[in-house]
């Protein structure tokens, strides 16, 4: 390295310092304090506190409801991640191929994006009410949303989809906008047929921003709370319990600090983890590109 | 808040004066706010801004400011827990589900009240209110107001087809299926309850033990003490919904849920608690004057009785004022007040006496009636795990109620479970 070099390093080192600085705060710091926790008895109710070592992860290892509670949040985030953006490309591409009344289309996709968790619980909540809910109303059914173990989560993922789902589409729509019309021609021209070119063409231009947009929904989805805890609360036989809900019910409900935060600790191992294998991926690709 | 003007500080020196004892007033002699959280109250006319002015009146130079709760009572119960924790809450008096006083009173967040009540204070409320206040032989709060679970029933019903209220469950269940059969339409439901995943679940769990002659917590605080009995009691609940006594979306049902089927007459029998009454009985209900009440059935080897509920009024201990904040509770819980409250907020009385009130019976005739079943009412177990209790238990019982589970894979699930959780309590 060159002198020179080592002055750049050192420069960027102290630029990068009030960042580094800002987010041990913010971050570091309060994450070392949940991991320092949720290796404790502490349950400020009884004035218990006492170093509890790794007992609430052996107990989270044998316990059926944690285990279920994973999967709950894998079965969520599978569907619901995978059913934005498939149902989002549509979308957009029906967006961008309309020729009237787009404004309007996309102001009224915004909508659902706009509204607050809560209100899109409670609002599905009389979508899916056994004898007047809308849904049981069109299919001529009188299905057991919300009560049903088998109904419920499917129940959970639709509304989350309805929510979200704009958030993919818009990405996917100004991605859309940008490929130029040139591109699209030629391979007309060379014979491609619509799905050839979307195939072919459109596809493969989405990829990059239909990546990020899965990362920021898989994150989200790891974290699921409130659309479930308002619409199911976690039941029918805590078939829609995911971790965060888990987490909260240790951590607000029983009041049990250390339990709560070592779910709390397993979420956030979970996040980073695919987060990191995103990134992976993600740069894997700018690399061959 | 702008500053105090001569004549303000004259005029508030006097107040003091003539106030005296109840007033404490501070050496900088401003005004004194007292903050109090409470749920948003419903009903045809709220009360309780009037109530407040009328205490401000009697108390010159002081302010009571009132400031809502969070909707849902999860959402009120962490409001609590975050802001208690640290060491000034920002509010002086604040109303708590009668479930979370010894929780609360452990955790020393309540000024314990036990030297400042008078005696006999406390004989005009219901006992299970009281009893509901006190934890560890002490007094932690004033009660405000009051809940038990009820049967209702179509009186028209049971008349046409020949019925008295069921005072067993075999009885109701016989009932449901003669009334049914008879009437022919499939819109008609049984019994409707409430068997989703939440509180509300777990207190129908504990009127079907209890009807079952046995509990959820033993006196020395065995997790259901009679496991056999306990059994049976699920398996009761279950066979309602399987069998169709109950219809399959019980499992989804909340208060509400069930109150707008019964309330759109699209039921016999409901469990439900009093409040429901104001709006079965309203005008434009379709069921209105069509409604009859009762207590819940029993005949399992049990007496049916309905679960206590309703709200209490406690002092943060970190309160600056605490001889003005009781003063505040003292007028709230009071016979004025709670008549008021009666009145416009459909909230019922925790004092016995109101329920025999010429003015509150001639605008609601079912309160005699409500005074004996509210009597015969029985507490939730009263610990400071009851929570912790709760949450663990509700998957458990609701896995049950769907099908999932046994009974008694449930019974034993469950108290494994709380076994981890109750003996780091310790």
């Amino acid at each position: 390295m060159t002198p020179r070099e080592r002055a750049d390093r050192r420069r960027g080192l102290l630029l990068l310092a009030p960042t580094l600085a800002i987010l041990g705060v913010v971050t570091v710091y309060p994450g070392a304090w949940v991991l320092w926790l949720s290796l404790q008895h502490r349950i400020p109710v009884f004035g218990v506190e006492r170093f509890a070592g790794v007992s609430h992860y052996a107990f989270l290892a044998g316990d059926p409801r944690f285990w279920s509670a994973v999967w709950t949040t894998a079965v969520f985030t599978a569907s619901s991640v995978t059913l934005e953006l498939v149902l989002g490309v549509l979308v957009a591409l029906a967006l961008a191929g309309q020729r009237r009344g787009r404004h309007l289309a996309f102001s009224l996709l915004l909508l659902a994006w706009a509204m607050p968790a809560v209100v899109t619980a409670k609002l599905f909540e009389w979508l899916y009410h056994p004898a007047a809910g809308l849904l049981n109303f069109l299919l001529g059914a009188r299905l057991n949303w919300l009560g049903d173990p088998g109904l419920a989560l499917p129940a959970v993922v639709l509304a989350d989809v309805w929510r979200t789902l704009p958030f993919v589409a818009v990405l996917a729509y100004a991605r859309l906008l940008a490929i130029p019309a040139e591109l699209v021609e030629a391979a007309q021209v060379d014979g491609a047929g619509r799905a050839a070119t979307f195939r072919h063409v459109t596809l493969p231009l989405l990829r990059r921003i239909l990546a990020i947009a899965a990362l920021f929904r898989t994150l989200d989805a790891l974290r699921a709370f409130d659309i479930m805890f308002v619409l199911t609360g976690g039941g029918p036989a805590g078939t829609t319990e995911t971790l965060t809900v888990y987490a909260y019910r240790g951590l607000f409900q029983m009041l049990q600090l250390g339990f709560g935060s070592a779910v709390g600790v397993v979420v956030f191992a979970l996040v980073m983890t695919v987060a990191w294998a995103y990134v992976r991926l993600l740069s894997a690709e700018e690399s061959r590109a | 808040m702008g500053g105090l003007s001569p004549g303000g500080l004259a005029l508030l020196l006097v107040s003091a004066l003539l106030a005296g004892g109840c007033t404490e007033l501070a050496p900088h002699a401003g005004p004194i706010t007292l903050v109090l959280k409470h749920a948003r109250i419903l009903g045809p006319a709220d009360p309780f801004p009037g109530l407040l002015r009328e205490f401000e009146a009697a108390h010159p130079g002081v302010r009571v400011r009132s400031e809502s709760l969070p909707w849902s009572s999860d959402e009120q119960h962490q409001f609590y827990v975050v802001n208690l924790e640290g060491q000034s809450p920002g509010f002086d008096v604040m109303m708590l589900d009668v479930i979370w006083v010894p929780e609360f009173a452990r955790a020393g967040w309540l000024l314990d009240l036990t030297d400042r009540v008078r005696p006999q204070e406390f004989a005009a409320y219901f006992p299970s209110t009281v009893a509901a206040a006190t934890w560890s032989g002490r007094v932690w709060a004033f009660p405000w107001n009051m809940n038990v679970g009820l049967l209702y029933y179509r009186r028209d019903l049971l008349a046409k087809h020949g019925f008295q209220p069921p005072v067993t469950w075999a009885a109701l269940a016989d009932q449901v299926r003669r009334i049914r059969a008879a009437e022919g339409d499939p819109t008609l439901e049984g019994y409707l309850w409430q068997g989703k995943q939440y509180e509300g679940m777990i207190v129908n769990v504990l009127e079907a033990l209890w009807a079952h002659g046995t509990g959820l917590l033993g006196d020395d605080g065995t997790v259901f003490p009679e496991p056999e009995r306990a059994a049976a009691a699920l398996g009761f609940l279950r066979r309602l919904i399987a069998t169709g006594v109950s219809p399959s979306w019980t499992t989804a049902a909340d208060e509400e849920l069930s109150r707008r089927a019964f309330g759109d007459g699209h039921a016999i029998f409901l469990r439900n608690w009093p409040y429901v009454l104001n709006l079965l009985e309203a005008p434009g209900s379709r069921v209105r004057g069509r409604v009859g009440l009762a207590p819940l059935p029993g005949g399992v080897g049990g007496v049916g009785a309905g679960s206590t509920g309703g709200s209490h009024l406690g002092i943060a201990r970190g309160t600056a004022h605490p001889d003005l904040a009781l003063a505040l509770v003292r007028f709230l819980t009071g016979e004025r007040a709670e008549r008021a409250m009666a009145a416009g907020a459909a909230l019922y009385p925790t004092r016995t006496a109101l329920y025999h009130d010429p003015a509150l019976v001639a605008g609601n005739p079912w309160l005699p009636r409500i005074h004996d079943l509210m009597l015969a009412g029985r507490p939730r177990p009263v610990t400071p795990s009851y929570l912790l209790l709760s949450t663990t238990l509700q998957p458990e019982l609701s896995a049950v109620l769907v099908g999932l589970k046994s009974e008694r894979r449930a019974i034993i699930d469950a108290r494994r479970r709380l076994d981890y959780f109750l003996a780091s309590n310790r």
